[in-house]
């Protein structure tokens, strides 16, 4: 039996299209994981003690 | 017609003035070499953004002219270059390196090209970078228009980001300088990837109108070359006051080699961490080899407390909060879908939620940081020594940022004792501090850099201090193999 290309390709490809498909996180996940990140962030800054005087660096100069 | 050799493709921005005066190679020769090898090369590391042959030829037309007639301008007159595509040229798409801007075209240049533009430096191209210089934060070094940076030492390595591009090419000797930006480690860490010397300037010296703006308080532009030389004659040239920047300091920079300060007389703060337990294990024998090389010099190496704050969760903040007002349009309108990096795609989206008092509590945190540089740290050393990243590129398919879910990584295998100077990059971002970044050997190889941080405005010390390092070493005079 001859076998084309294109009846070829899907045995070939599928493999890693599932592969690539459950390795690729959801957008939804996506999305939380980087809050996540902005919360640790936020953690890590409210453990800072800053003397009350201070301010922003709003005009920023080096 | 001279002869254009591969030593024209790494040779110096003073090597090439000097033939281009004794007019032994016309600028017009020089511009259709650089660029006809930008062209072919280029895409080979997915460095090329956009070539620009006819307007660097056109260009050198007239420095030709001006040569001829006796009209000399300088160390850069007739020099190719290329610019990371967040600056803007006119009439010529600049894309900022991400898909839904693929099309945008603006009708006035950088302030920085525009000042290179009347020394007659010639541009050739513009170079490829990570999407949006890698704002929101991305896991793959595929977030890119033109695909992952390969890096020209090993093309299964990344180039590093976000100026992917303006390294690669100086690395092969596509220009022979290039400008790239920096917001949190975007020169750094592909120039110690590639082996290229870079500087990151003081925030304020180089104005960046025309530039894509990141992070307004952060952001900055410096030039990738050669050496700290050719370092320095680029910073002469693009530093300067500009009325369109609201971030300029108002400051020019002249650079002056004749008045360095004896290597004898400066002291050098490092942490001896940062070079052992903290940087990978081939990397450590290179590493140590250029703290000796600074040591023979007769600078003092200081072992130097730093000052501990949470430097990454302040970047990532500021970031954020500045990302977010910037991109907003894109994140609402849903063309941010079409970025290349998913990661980066939620990490816009997510710094909308970010709070006030969150960005402020960080603003406020930066503030101390800028004093206890100034109070505590330039007050016992002239400047400051540390890995430029602590190993080699990394393979192009290797994760930047854990998949969602991942565990955190296991306190036994973080490295245990002293911190050293953990968090220089965004550290001395955050204080707007210069850094230089020299070629100091190789591991696995592939190339490794030194950084030397100073204070706000130090950039000529800092330079003399490479141009004593590179007058010790040849790393920065290496050629990737089949280049």
């Amino acid at each position: 039996m001859k076998l084309t290309r294109r009846q070829v390709a899907p045995a070939i490809l599928s493999p890693a299209i599932v592969i690539a498909q459950t390795a690729a996180p959801s957008p939804d996940a996506e999305l939380t994981a980087a809050r996540e990140r902005l919360k640790s962030s936020a953690d890590a800054l409210s453990a800072a003690a800053v003397p009350m005087d201070t301010e922003p660096a709003f005009q920023f100069k080096a | 017609m001279a002869q254009i050799g591969s030593d024209v493709f790494f040779s110096t921005i003073g090597e090439l003035n000097a033939r281009l005066v004794a007019k032994e190679i016309s600028a017009v020769e020089l511009a259709r070499a650089f660029a006809e090898r930008l062209e072919q090369l280029g895409p080979r590391y997915n460095a090329l953004a956009l070539g620009l042959r006819q307007e660097a030829i056109r260009q050198a037309q007239d420095v030709d002219k001006d040569i001829k007639r006796g009209r000399l301008r300088g160390p850069l007159q007739g020099i190719p270059y290329g610019v990371k595509d967040l600056l803007s040229y006119a009439g010529q798409p600049t894309t900022w390196g991400a898909k839904p801007y693929a099309g945008q075209v603006f009708d006035y240049n950088a302030t920085v090209i525009d000042k290179l533009d009347g020394l007659g430096a010639v541009i050739t191209g513009k170079l490829s970078m990570v999407e949006l210089a890698g704002g929101g934060g991305y896991r793959y070094a595929s977030a890119s228009l033109t695909g992952p940076g390969l890096n020209p030492w090993d093309r299964t390595r990344w180039s590093g980001g976000s100026s992917s591009g303006s390294a690669a090419a100086v690395a092969a000797g596509l220009v022979t300088f290039a400008i790239g930006s920096e917001t949190s480690g975007s020169i750094v860490t592909p120039a110690s990837f590639c082996g290229v010397t870079a500087l990151r300037p003081t925030y304020g010296l180089v104005s960046r109108h025309g530039a894509m703006a990141l992070s307004w308080t952060l952001d900055k532009l410096g030039p990738f070359a050669r050496s700290a030389e050719d370092c320095g004659l680029t910073l002469q040239a693009i530093a300067g006051k500009d009325s369109h920047d609201p971030g300029s300091a108002g400051k020019s920079f002249y650079y002056t080699p004749q008045y360095a300060r004896p290597m004898k007389e400066l002291r050098i703060g490092y942490a001896p961490v940062d070079f052992t337990d903290r940087a990978e294990p081939p990397a450590r024998a290179a590493f140590a080899a250029a703290l000796d090389v600074l040591k023979g010099a007769g600078a003092q190496l200081v072992e130097i407390q730093w000052p501990q704050f949470p430097y990454g969760a302040v970047l990532s903040t500021i970031l954020a909060g500045e990302q977010a007002s910037i991109f907003e349009p894109l994140i609402a309108s849903g063309k941010v879908e079409q970025l290349a990096d998913k990661a980066q795609i939620a990490g816009l989206k997510a710094s909308l939620d970010l709070r006030a008092r969150d960005y402020l509590k960080a603003m406020r945190i930066r503030r101390l940081i800028q004093q206890a540089f100034s109070d505590q740290v330039f007050t016992q050393v002239d400047a400051l020594a540390a890995p430029g990243r602590s190993g080699p590129a990394p393979k192009i398919d290797q994760p930047l940022l854990p998949l969602p879910g991942a565990a955190a990584p296991s306190p036994a295998a973080a490295p245990r004792g002293p911190a050293g100077l953990a968090g220089i990059i965004q550290a001395g971002n955050l204080a707007g501090l210069p850094a230089l970044v020299l070629p100091c050997g190789f591991a696995d190889n592939l190339p490794v850099a030194l950084q030397i941080a100073g204070a706000p405005f130090s950039e000529n010390l800092l330079l003399s201090i490479g141009r004593d390092f590179q007058s010790h070493t040849d790393w920065h005079k290496r050629r990737p193999p089949g280049v």
